[in-house]
Parts: structure tokens; C-alpha cells; sequence
């Protein structure tokens, strides 16, 4: 399958201090996957460089040609002081096809409310987008990306804050792209037990590791305990997998946060 | 009455420039919560105008007596750039607290260096803004700083408004967000350092700041806040000069005030409307 993105032997960092070295891996089209570990360990970093907000500091990372990125950032990042619309905030995902000293054009206007359609919250178009739930934004948000048409979509820590029910809805949506649409997605979570059991491989990120395969790969109990440097239990209910530390476990060496 | 104020309706008219051109920028200074960038660059511009003096008094350039805007402007735009970087925040200073040293600092040095200017206290008016004394020909400086600001707000207000709203996204789709915040940030900068010399340091940042509010309790959408900012400072810039002359006050508090009462009833407008 056709790689999208390549990271060869890239070494990833800010100035002189290295956070991941040495990486090397390929998100093929098509592909699902979960960028998953603790908060500091350099999701962000791998994220940033595969936007290209980052240059690696040896190695490379090169992407297809004419490549474009849908990005849902975190829900706290964009400012609801804002009095906009759910419509305007969607078209802003047009905005570079739109180009300078351009209004939005009633094309525009209906891709915007079909990228609303397809998230399911057409009916809240003229709703300000500070009045919305927090699943409700994050849909809107989702609905800006997809309008871009893009090749692949981005996800920064998209249930962040979220209770079970709408973390549950937002994953089933993502999920529901990528199937229906064939459409290439990357989620940042550090969230393992919820990404685990929607995405197709899994990429996880500690503390100065880094270990990419398919789910069934990383969700055994020796690499996660070899990665996480703890002793992990993974079970399966009802065929999803779920991931705890052993009780007693010693924690205190690899507190996050 | 009228024709007391048609006597002072050249200090109306730049009193009404002032107005637009400020609540304009005001709704981007208030949305993204740096209203006290808009002080800070005000009273950096004055201190440029008191170094101006003092240096002209100094005899190092006497013409520089007569063109204080430059120094206005250098000061404004300079400061302007400055937080439109980010201020401090690499030396890991907080942003408000490098506004709060800027503004500090910028109002000391004006005052020190007006107290040993030539001329002294006289020229105290230049920091404080002398809206009646505003001619034709400075309206007309006005106007010609203004539009074009105003005009570019208008052409680019797609970008000003994305790199505001979300500069991730932004980012991420291509736009050069330092540059665009950075043309924002100068385009406050102009207007601050040219009004400030006419309405003064406080009147300025009434104008970016208490019509954007009015705007923000009133209206639901942002073609609506720029409409509310515009219309109440319009007509708090009218009112408050119009009922200064007769009455001898002066103008420009009582614009603040006819700014303030309307920001007031705008208030519990809001609660209302949320019942």
C-alpha cells in the first residue's frame, strides 16, 4: 500500500534536547492509527513533525505529494469567546481553497453544511458553537476538517474531558469515517484502553521508546510491560481488550503528569 | 448650544475617527483578551513623544519638537511588535506581566523625561491627549491613517479572524500565523500611536476597549459586534463631546462616561435576552 507518510531514522527534538530517536515507520493510505502514550513522552513532537511544524533534527520525514492534512485539534485549544457559528467555524476548513481577500462562496456554504451532515449535527449549523456540547464541538471540529477534503485526518486527544457516552459516540464516528469513507486517520490519545479497541495499529510512545505494530502486536502483557516498565495486565471482555496496571505494581518511578 | 459645538466640530470629527477606527481593532483586542496591550502601546507611544521633547529641548534636534509622531510611532510600533511575539514569554515571563512592565515602565519615562523637556509641564497636553484642540488638517491624518487600517481589516478579515480563533488549525493549513498576528498586532500599533497624540492614552483605550464590550453583551455573531462596537462609539464619541462643550466638562471623560452608561444598559440587555 502506497505510504502517505515516512519517518526514516528520524530523530525528533526542540534545539539540542532529543525527545525520540532513531524512528522509522510508514502511515500507508488507508491506515487507522492510534498515536498512544503519557502526556510528555513525544506525541505531540511526532505529530508536529508529520504536520510539518517540526524538522527532524537527523533523518527524515517526507510525505505524498499534493498531501492534505484534516486536523481536529484538542477542544480546549480554540477559543469559544468567539461568537461564531457552527457554519463558520466549519468553513474556516476551506479558508486555504478559498484564498486571500475571498468570501466564502454559497459552494462553500454547502460543502460546509454536507460535512455537518455527515458528522450528524446538520440541524445545529446556525447554533453558536459555544452553546454546543462537548461532543457536539468536537463534531463541528471534525466537520471542519473533513471540508478540506483531506487525504488524512488528525486527531489531537479528541476525547479529552469527555464523558463514556460522548467518548464512546466520537470514537464510533472516527471509526465510522475511516470504514465508510476509506478515509486515513491518525488519533493522538493517551488514552490506550479507549484507542485499543477502534484503531488498526497502534503506535506507542514512552518515555524515549517507541513501538509501532497492530493492535493484537502491542496489546500483549510483555510489551506493554517492557514499554511501560511495569508489570500490565491485559484481559478481554465481551472482545474488547483492557489494559491495568498490577495492583501493587510500583508506580512511583514512572508517575506522569 | 449647537453653536457651541459647531465652533469645536473639527474635535468632533477626529473625535469620530478615532471612534471607528479604534472599536474596529477593539473587537479583535477584546475577543482575544489583550485589552491591556492596547494601554501599554498607547503609553509607549507617549513616552516617544516625551523622549521627542525632552531630546528636543536638549537642542540634540530641535525639529524634533515639531514631529513627535515619528517618536509616536516608532515607540507604538516597536511595542506593538514586540508583544505581537509574544512578549517576554521565551524568558518565561507571563504575557500580562510583560504588558504590566511595559506600561509601567512607558508611563514613568514619559513623565521623567516631560518634567526635565523644555517647556516643562506645557507640554504635558501631548501626553494626555487635547481632543478640542484636533484641526482639519488632523482629521485628515487621521482619515489618511484610518481608512487604509480599516480597509485592510475589511480584505483580510478571513485571515485576522482564523489566526485569532484557532492558530493550530491554522497553522496546520498553511497559513503563516506570525506574520498574519504580526500584521495585526501592527495595524493596532498605527492606530494607537496616531490617535493616542490627539485623544490621549485613557480615551484610546476606552475606544478599544468599552464598545467592543457593549458589542460583545449585545450582538450574537461578529458581523453584529463590529456593528454594536462601531455604532456605540460613534454615538458615545457624539454625545459625550456634545454635552462637554456646554456644560465645560472635559471631553474626553465625558466621552468615557457616555461610553461606560452604554456598556451599562447593554448589561442587563444581555440577561434579559438570555431569559
Amino acid at each position: 500500500m502506497t505510504a502517505l507518510i515516512t519517518f526514516d531514522h528520524a530523530t525528533l527534538g526542540y534545539g539540542r534536547r532529543v525527545v525520540l530517536s532513531d524512528i522509522s515507520f510508514d502511515i500507508p493510505a488507508g491506515d487507522f492509527l492510534g498515536l498512544v502514550g503519557p502526556n510528555g513522552a513525544g506525541k505531540t513532537t511526532i505529530l508536529r513533525a508529520i504536520l510539518g511544524s517540526l524538522v527532524p533534527l537527523r533523518g527524515t520525514v517526507t510525505k505524498a505529494e499534493g498531501l492534505r492534512f484534516g486536523y481536529v485539534p484538542q477542544r480546549d485549544s480554540v477559543d469559544y469567546n468567539f461568537p461564531l457559528k457552527v457554519l463558520d467555524v466549519v468553513m474556516m476548513g476551506r479558508y486555504d481553497r478559498i484564498g486571500l481577500m475571498r468570501r466564502p462562496s454559497r459552494d462553500d456554504r454547502e460543502r460546509a453544511c454536507a460535512a455537518l451532515e455527515h458528522v450528524g449535527i446538520v440541524n445545529l449549523a446556525e447554533q453558536p458553537l459555544r452553546a454546543l456540547s462537548g461532543g457536539q464541538k468536537q463534531r463541528a471540529l471534525i466537520a471542519r476538517a473533513l471540508v478540506g477534503e483531506p487525504n488524512v485526518l488528525v486527531l489531537d486527544e479528541p476525547t479529552n474531558g469527555m464523558d463514556l457516552v460522548s467518548t464512546t459516540q466520537i470514537l464510533g464516528l472516527v471509526r465510522e469515517l475511516h470504514e465508510r469513507d476509506n478515509l486515513t486517520v491518525l488519533m493522538v490519545s493517551h488514552a490506550l484502553n479507549e484507542v485499543a479497541n477502534y484503531v488498526q495499529r497502534i503506535a506507542l510512545v514512552v518515555e524515549r521508546g517507541f513501538r509501532i505494530g497492530r493492535v493484537g502486536e502491542i496489546m500483549t502483557e510483555e510489551t506493554l510491560t517492557q514499554m511501560y516498565g511495569i508489570p500490565v495486565d491485559v484481559d478481554e471482555m465481551h472482545g474488547h481488550r483492557i489494559v491495568v496496571a498490577r495492583r501493587g505494581a510500583d508506580l512511583g518511578a514512572h508517575a506522569h503528569d | 448650544m449647537i453653536s457651541t459645538i459647531l465652533l469645536f466640530r473639527e474635535a468632533l470629527y477626529g473625535a469620530l475617527v478615532i471612534a471607528l477606527a479604534c472599536s474596529v481593532l477593539g473587537v479583535y483586542v477584546v475577543l482575544r483578551r489583550i485589552v491591556f496591550v492596547g494601554a501599554a502601546i498607547a503609553q509607549l507611544s507617549s513616552a516617544g513623544i516625551a523622549l521627542a521633547l525632552f531630546l528636543g529641548g536638549m537642542g540634540v534636534s530641535a525639529g524634533l519638537v515639531g514631529h513627535p509622531t515619528v517618536f509616536a510611532l516608532a515607540f507604538g510600533l516597536a511595542g506593538a511588535m514586540f508583544f505581537g511575539l509574544g512578549g517576554g514569554q521565551r524568558a518565561g515571563v507571563p504575557p500580562d506581566a510583560t504588558i504590566g512592565v511595559a506600561y509601567a515602565a512607558a508611563a514613568a519615562a514619559g513623565v521623567l523625561l516631560i518634567a526635565k523637556a523644555k517647556g516643562g509641564e506645557a507640554h504635558d497636553i501631548f501626553l494626555q491627549g487635547n481632543i478640542l484642540g484636533i484641526t482639519r488638517a488632523d482629521t485628515l491624518v487621521l482619515l489618511a491613517v484610518s481608512v487604509p487600517v480599516l480597509l485592510v481589516h475589511v480584505l483580510f478579515y478571513k485571515e485576522f479572524l482564523f489566526v485569532s480563533f484557532d492558530r493550530e488549525m491554522a497553522r496546520t493549513m498553511g497559513y503563516r500565523v506570525t506574520f498574519w498576528n504580526l500584521f495585526l498586532y501592527f495595524t493596532l500599533g498605527l492606530v494607537i500611536a496616531f490617535a493616542m497624540q490627539f485623544a490621549g492614552v485613557i480615551l484610546v483605550f476606552n475606544f478599544l476597549v468599552l464598545p467592543a464590550v457593549t458589542g460583545l453583551l449585545l450582538a450574537s455573531s461578529m458581523a453584529g459586534i463590529f456593528t454594536v462596537a462601531v455604532l456605540s462609539a460613534v454615538l458615545a464619541a457624539g454625545v459625550g463631546f456634545s454635552l462637554s462643550v456646554p456644560f465645560d466638562l472635559p471631553s474626553g471623560p465625558a466621552i468615557i462616561a457616555a461610553s461606560a452608561v452604554l456598556a451599562l444598559v447593554a448589561w442587563p440587555a444581555r440577561l434579559l435576552q438570555r431569559r
